[in-house]
């Protein structure tokens, strides 16, 4: 093969100028004639059963041209990337900002004020706010199936014999927070119905995805919903879930019109995904001459209300909890598990940024017990071609941990006067 | 008093969906003119994928970036490529979209052999023209793409591809859940407050094995991105929630890393080759982030000499800590 083509050249980006000029359009800057705009009426409760929607006073503001709620929904009401477990518009309630009602109007003052005429009376539940009440026994459901989500488990050898022959063992009890991803561009989109079908125009991280579950909700042949991706301003993460593509749907597809949709940035962090917030129970062993013999870790994710991409994310941080390190006995679960909290999903790095700070605080706190660098310890520890992961698979190119290693420390080395000598 | 620290943090990333298929797909049209159309359900979000897919194409066309389009990310013409998720997507669509041009360009070698009367094997595409072994042949691109016109030829390829991956034992999660992996390491420089319990992040180094850089700005791009990311998770950022509430929803309350934040980042590409990625390249949007609240907490334990649990390490919690360890040793001293 010929080299010295354009791969490994840093081109200029193919959408640099227009981004750059302002030229690109964004979902909020498309001209749309005509377009109605929509405003969701969320719960102000986490956790409740409604009993009753009157939209009656709302339909009555000037402006408003419809209220839906879920009895509108004309095929399933539920979406979700691994489990259909999100109701485009809820008679449940298990979250604070759950979508309850889906006002169409002519402006936004209308579309603001028929929101606030929706009366929804509701019958309370006791609400789940941390996991360890959620996985009490007896708590209340917060879905049908109960409270944990998914158990992954990654077990090989017998890691509490390799434990308790080790030299040094170290347990820590780690805990990460909820983020909110923050893209630039909040959710945003448009909808028309074109040639017998639906067209969205959005920014989204997930085109395929979108068509699949908005055919769902809306009852039609895949083939006749279009998602058309538009410049997205951020995603990381963040726009892999449905977030207002459904509401584009309904109102466009019943209505027969043009609509428009818009969070602001509050609504973009009250009704998206977060990254999940981690309790990691962590123990690892090593001998003296600080090579590892076992971990066992254990992870508990909040999901919060609905699953989004929680299941992958608690098995990715399972899968990865060792660290890049060849460990020959381990005992790795992870448990996902719902509350009445904000729901977490996706973000840059699924669990793994949490793990990370879990096995290398472990990695630095084993090379303090024994006398040696934290340079030193992951250099006798680190993954090469022919290690076995966790998960027993057997590396065998492209293993480039040892040259990442080695690289850092020599810039490292450069350009940080302080460091070297018995960091070594 | 200003204390400094240094930190490593190592990481590994499986490329793709966990223990789960993960297809992309794609077409490439070679037109006429020599110019060419990328379809590709992959959705830019920013990170560069269309730069990355339009430089694939245009290396195994032979031809220069300007004459390739990529049209992505639209559902009613652009075959599936999956999410933009998982750091897949130069790995998975770009072998579509490479495997897509090698059906387009298999069209072209064979004609431009017949034509000049070489074997197959000796032929590519470079710049615009057919090359015989390391020489230029003079013979266009556009002539020959003219010629299997004529013959009612079409330089049309499709192309897919699925990461080799196998299902993990629901017991023992043993199985090979990813084809390829990212690794990297980060060594993080902070100057710690003991008064304010301010933690500055002076310096970050990142060495990165992405297999390939395709775009090494880009990369570079990614890896700077992620270190500012992964510092505002460190120090800064928490979505507090009380009984349920969010309590701070706005920019103004739900504090991320500003310019005046920001270190000084010395990004390393790593070229670990994978054989099973374009051109060798495996991914980096994630991995950027991965190690980097790590290295700045060994930094942070490393300068105070007092080691966290909670992310983020925000001033209250230093400084609460370092009260806590002063009251301990004396209590300690006492006793």
């Amino acid at each position: 093969m010929l080299e010295g083509g354009v791969v490994g050249q840093s081109v200029q980006r193919v959408d640099g100028l227009v981004k750059v000029t302002g030229e690109s359009y964004f979902a909020a800057d498309e001209k749309v004639p005509a377009a109605l705009v929509l405003k969701v009426l969320r719960s102000r409760v986490a956790h409740a059963v409604v009993k009753r929607i009157d939209i009656s006073e709302a339909e009555k503001i000037p402006g408003v041209v419809r209220v839906f709620t879920y009895a509108d929904i004309p095929g399933e009401n539920s979406y979700g990337i691994m489990v259909k477990d999100q109701p485009v518009l809820t008679d449940k309630i298990r979250f604070i900002g759950d979508a309850i009602a889906l006002v169409v109007a002519e402006n936004p003052d209308a579309a603001r004020k028929g929101a606030e005429a929706v009366k929804v009376e509701t019958e309370e539940l006791p609400p789940l706010y941390d996991v360890w009440s959620a996985m009490a026994e007896g708590a209340p459901p917060i879905h049908d199936k109960g409270n944990i989500l998914t158990v992954g488990r990654v077990k090989k050898g017998d890691a509490a014999a390799a434990l308790s022959r080790a030299d040094v063992v170290i347990s820590r009890l780690y805990r990460t927070q909820r983020v909110e991803h923050l893209y630039l561009e909040t959710e945003a989109g448009i909808a028309y119905p074109e040639h017998n079908g639906l067209t969205i125009k959005v920014s989204t991280q997930n085109p395929h995805y979108d068509r699949r579950d908005v055919a769902r909700v809306l009852g039609l042949p895949m083939n006749r919903v279009r998602i058309i991706q538009t410049p997205t301003g951020g995603g990381f993460g963040g726009k892999l879930d449905i977030s207002v593509q459904c509401f584009l749907a309904l109102a466009a597809w019943k209505l027969r019109r043009p609509v428009r949709m818009l969070y602001d940035r509050e609504e973009s962090f009250i009704a998206t995904a977060k990254r999940h917030p981690f309790i990691i129970d962590y123990t690892s062993g090593a001998n003296r001459e600080g090579q590892l013999l076992a971990v066992k870790v254990r992870i508990i994710g909040d999901t919060g209300a609905y699953a989004s991409y929680g299941p992958a994310t608690l098995i990715r941080a399972a899968v990865h909890a060792t660290g890049p390190y060849e460990v020959p006995s381990v005992d790795i679960e992870g448990l996902c598990v719902y509350t009445n909290n904000p729901f977490s999903g996706a973000m840059r790095g699924f669990g793994t940024p949490q793990m990370a700070f879990a096995f290398e605080s472990q990695m630095d706190l084993l090379a303090q017990a024994l006398q040696i660098s934290p340079l030193e310890i992951r250099r006798r520890n680190i993954l090469r071609p022919g290690s076995a992961t966790a998960t027993g698979q057997v590396l065998s190119d492209s293993v480039g941990i040892a040259k990442t290693l080695a690289a850092a420390w020599e810039k490292a080395c450069q350009v940080m006067p302080g460091l070297g000598g018995e960091n070594q | 008093m200003k204390k400094h620290g240094y930190g490593i943090g190592n990481m590994w990333y499986g490329v793709g969906n966990t223990a789960a298929p993960n297809p992309s797909g794609a077409f490439v049209d070679f037109l006429d003119d020599g110019t060419v159309i990328v379809l590709s359900g992959c959705a830019d979000i920013g990170q560069g994928s269309s730069t990355v897919l339009a430089q694939i194409a245009a290396e195994t066309l032979g031809v220069g970036l300007e004459n390739v389009a990529v049209i992505a990310a639209d559902t009613e013409v652009t075959p599936d490529a999956g999410a933009t998720s998982a750091s897949r997507q130069t790995y998975i669509s770009g072998n579509a979209v490479r495997f897509a041009a090698e059906k387009a360009r298999e069209q072209v070698i064979a004609q431009a052999a017949e034509r000049l009367n070489l074997p197959a094997d000796n032929v590519s595409l470079k710049d615009g023209q057919i090359w015989h072994q390391d020489e230029p042949t003079g013979t266009k691109i556009q002539d020959v793409i003219a010629q299997c016109r004529s013959k009612g030829i079409l330089t049309l390829g499709q192309g897919w591809f699925n990461p080799v991956t196998t299902k993990l034992d629901p017991l023992t999660g043993q199985g090979a859940p990813y084809a390829t992996y990212a690794f990297a390491t980060q060594v993080a420089e902070v100057e710690a407050d003991t008064e304010t319990g301010v933690i500055e992040v002076k310096r970050i180094v990142a060495a990165h094995d992405v297999g390939r850089a395709i775009n090494p700005q880009n990369v570079e791009g990614q890896i700077e991105g992620g270190c500012i990311m992964g510092m505002g998770y460190a120090l800064l950022e928490e979505v507090a929630v009380n009984q349920g509430r969010i309590e701070n929803p706005a920019l103004s309350t739900y504090l991320i890393p500003t310019a005046l934040d920001i270190p000084e980042m010395f990004p390393v590409i790593v070229e670990d080759e994978e054989p099973s990625g374009p051109y060798g390249a495996k991914g980096v949007g994630e991995p950027a982030l991965v190690p980097t609240a790590a290295a700045i907490a060994n930094a942070v334990a490393d300068a105070l000499g007092i080691r966290l649990y909670d992310l983020p390490l925000t001033p209250e919690k230093i400084v609460a800590a370092i009260r806590a360890a002063a009251e301990e040793s004396e209590l300690g001293l006492n006793g």
